[in-house]
Formats: C-alpha cells, structure tokens, sequence
C-alpha cells in the first residue's frame, strides 16, 4: 500500500524537478551573449513546456475527458494569442514611426 | 439518472464534461482569470514594443531574488499536487504537505515585499522610474502586485484548506479545487517570469 501511495507521489517530484531544471536552464541562457531572436525564441518555448507540466500533470488535465482539454486550451492560448496577434501588429507599426522621429 | 456520459457529451447533459460540477466551474474560472492576465501581459507587450528606452531587466531586478521567488512556488506547487494525492488515503499527511503549500506561499510573498520595497525606495513608481519608460513601472506593479493578491488569496485558501482537511471537514474534491487555483498561481508565475523577467 505505501509502496503504491509513493510510487503516485513519484511523478510530481519528477515533474518538480524537470521543472527546477529549466528554469536553471532558462536563468544560465540568460547569462550567455545569445542573439535576440534565438533568445526569446527558446524562453517561449522552455515557458510553453513549464505550462504544459503544470496543467496537465500538477492539475490533472492530462488525465481529464478530450472535451474539458480542448475547451481550456482552445480558450486559453486561442483568444490569448487572438489578443495578442491582434495588438501586436499596431505597436510594431508605432515603434517604426517613433525609430523613424529617432533617426531624424 | 440513466443518461450516460458519452450520450450526453456537448448536449447539455448533467455531466457534459465528464467531471463534476466544481471542476468544470474552477476551469471556467480558471480561463477566464488567465484571459485577465492574458490581457495584463499583452498590454505590456503593446506598451514595451513601443517604447523605445524600456530598462534591462537585469539592471533593473536582482534575478537572484527572483530565481529564489520562483523555485518557492514551483515547491509550492509540488507540495499542493502530493497534498491532493494523498488526501483520500492519508488526511493528516495531506494537510502537512498543504501547510508546507502555504509556508512557500508566505515565503513567495515576503520575497516579493522584500523587493517591492527595494525598488519603491530606489525611486520606482507605477507613473515614473529612473530606469527608462515610465510604463515600466506601471505594468510591474500591476502585473506583479495581481499576482501578488493571487498568491495572497490562494494561501487564505490553504489555510482553511489545511484545517478542514486535519479536521476532516471537507471532501478531497475541494482539496483538489484549492489545488487547481494554486497551481493556477503558479502557471501564471511562469509567463510573468518568462515574458517581464527574463526576455
């Protein structure tokens, strides 16, 4: 019995500890001379992987029915994405406008 | 009482999602609250992407601080996921690993006080800074201090939580719903640390 009650344990501390190492990861890439886009582009997805650990195992949604998973995901990073894609394109085209005042 | 969960999928049915009824309404809740803090880290998208003298955040931050901060809630969370998993087998233990939640959670927030007043008395304001853009100062405390009341009203949670679960009060559903909000606080500290922290 308490062989089964740690053996279900087992799997957040192993989570606990992936996730400790990226966020090592993620601080030693900080401290490294990384080009911009490279940078940003591996933070998102080291982000995107910590977020996936945390909901599907921390919060059980791994195990919960394919409806209650894609409600929340499509939710989620869908209208998230939405909201951002959305403004995104309006602040590059005023960072431009100010680079160009800058320039001048 | 006959229906059965795949005949009542998507049709309005009592179980539509093949979960309970708290279940179903903390992840209703817990979308939404996310869409907030969607909303909050776009905003500071908008306004950084257009700035053009925005600081460098490890001039501005002490990143130390900020990795200690972290690895206590993610233990925090941890602690809360093995509280949920033994709290039908074992009520005392699990209120021991949620108190041991709500220790992280007071660590977290004493931290983040620490460095609160550490840049309050460097001069940083949610109008001005002395870094750069004063909208820096102003999606920092507002994103952070959201969080922040986040952290604070998850361990008023837990606590209660805690105690009913050593009295043996409350069901184990609602250890896990406590469960569910604070690994929410947690999944959010993962994208403020990520997008204000570290790019």
């Amino acid at each position: 019995m308490s062989d089964s009650k740690a053996a279900s344990l087992g799997i957040y501390w192993r989570t606990w500890a992936v996730l400790l190492v990226l966020t090592t990861i993620m601080f030693f890439l900080d401290t490294l001379d990384m080009p911009r886009g490279l940078f940003v582009g591996v933070m998102l997805v080291a982000m995107m992987t910590k977020a996936t650990l945390i909901g599907g195992i921390f919060m059980h949604l791994a195990k919960e029915s394919m409806d209650l998973i894609v409600t929340v995901v499509v939710c989620v990073m869908g209208f998230g994405l939405l909201l951002f894609g959305l403004t995104v394109v309006d602040a590059a085209r005023i960072h431009d406008m100010l680079q160009g005042i800058f320039v001048r | 009482m006959t229906t059965t969960y795949a005949e009542s999928r998507w049709m309005g049915g009592a179980c539509p999602f093949e979960a309970g009824w708290k279940k179903v309404m903390m992840w209703v809740f817990i979308i939404g609250d996310a869409l907030l803090f969607a909303g909050f880290l776009t905003g500071y998208g908008y306004g950084r992407t257009m700035s053009a003298d925005w600081p460098q955040a490890g001039e501005v931050f002490n990143l130390g601080l900020i990795g200690l901060m972290t690895f206590v809630l993610i233990s925090s969370s941890a602690t809360m996921a093995a509280a949920v998993a033994t709290v039908s087998s074992d009520r005392a233990k699990a209120a021991r690993f949620v108190w041991m939640t709500v220790v992280g959670g007071l660590v977290f927030l004493g931290l983040q006080a620490y460095e609160w007043s550490h840049l309050i008395g460097a001069g940083g304001r949610p109008w001005e800074n002395p870094w750069g853009a004063a909208l820096f100062g102003s999606y920092f405390f507002l994103i952070t201090g959201f969080h922040g009341t986040h952290v604070l009203i998850g361990v008023l949670i837990n606590v209660a939580t805690a105690i009913r679960t050593r009295k043996g009060v409350t069901s184990a559903e609602n250890v896990e719903m406590a469960g569910l909000y604070w690994h929410f606080v947690d999944l959010v500290w993962v994208f403020i640390f990520t997008l204000f922290y570290l790019i």
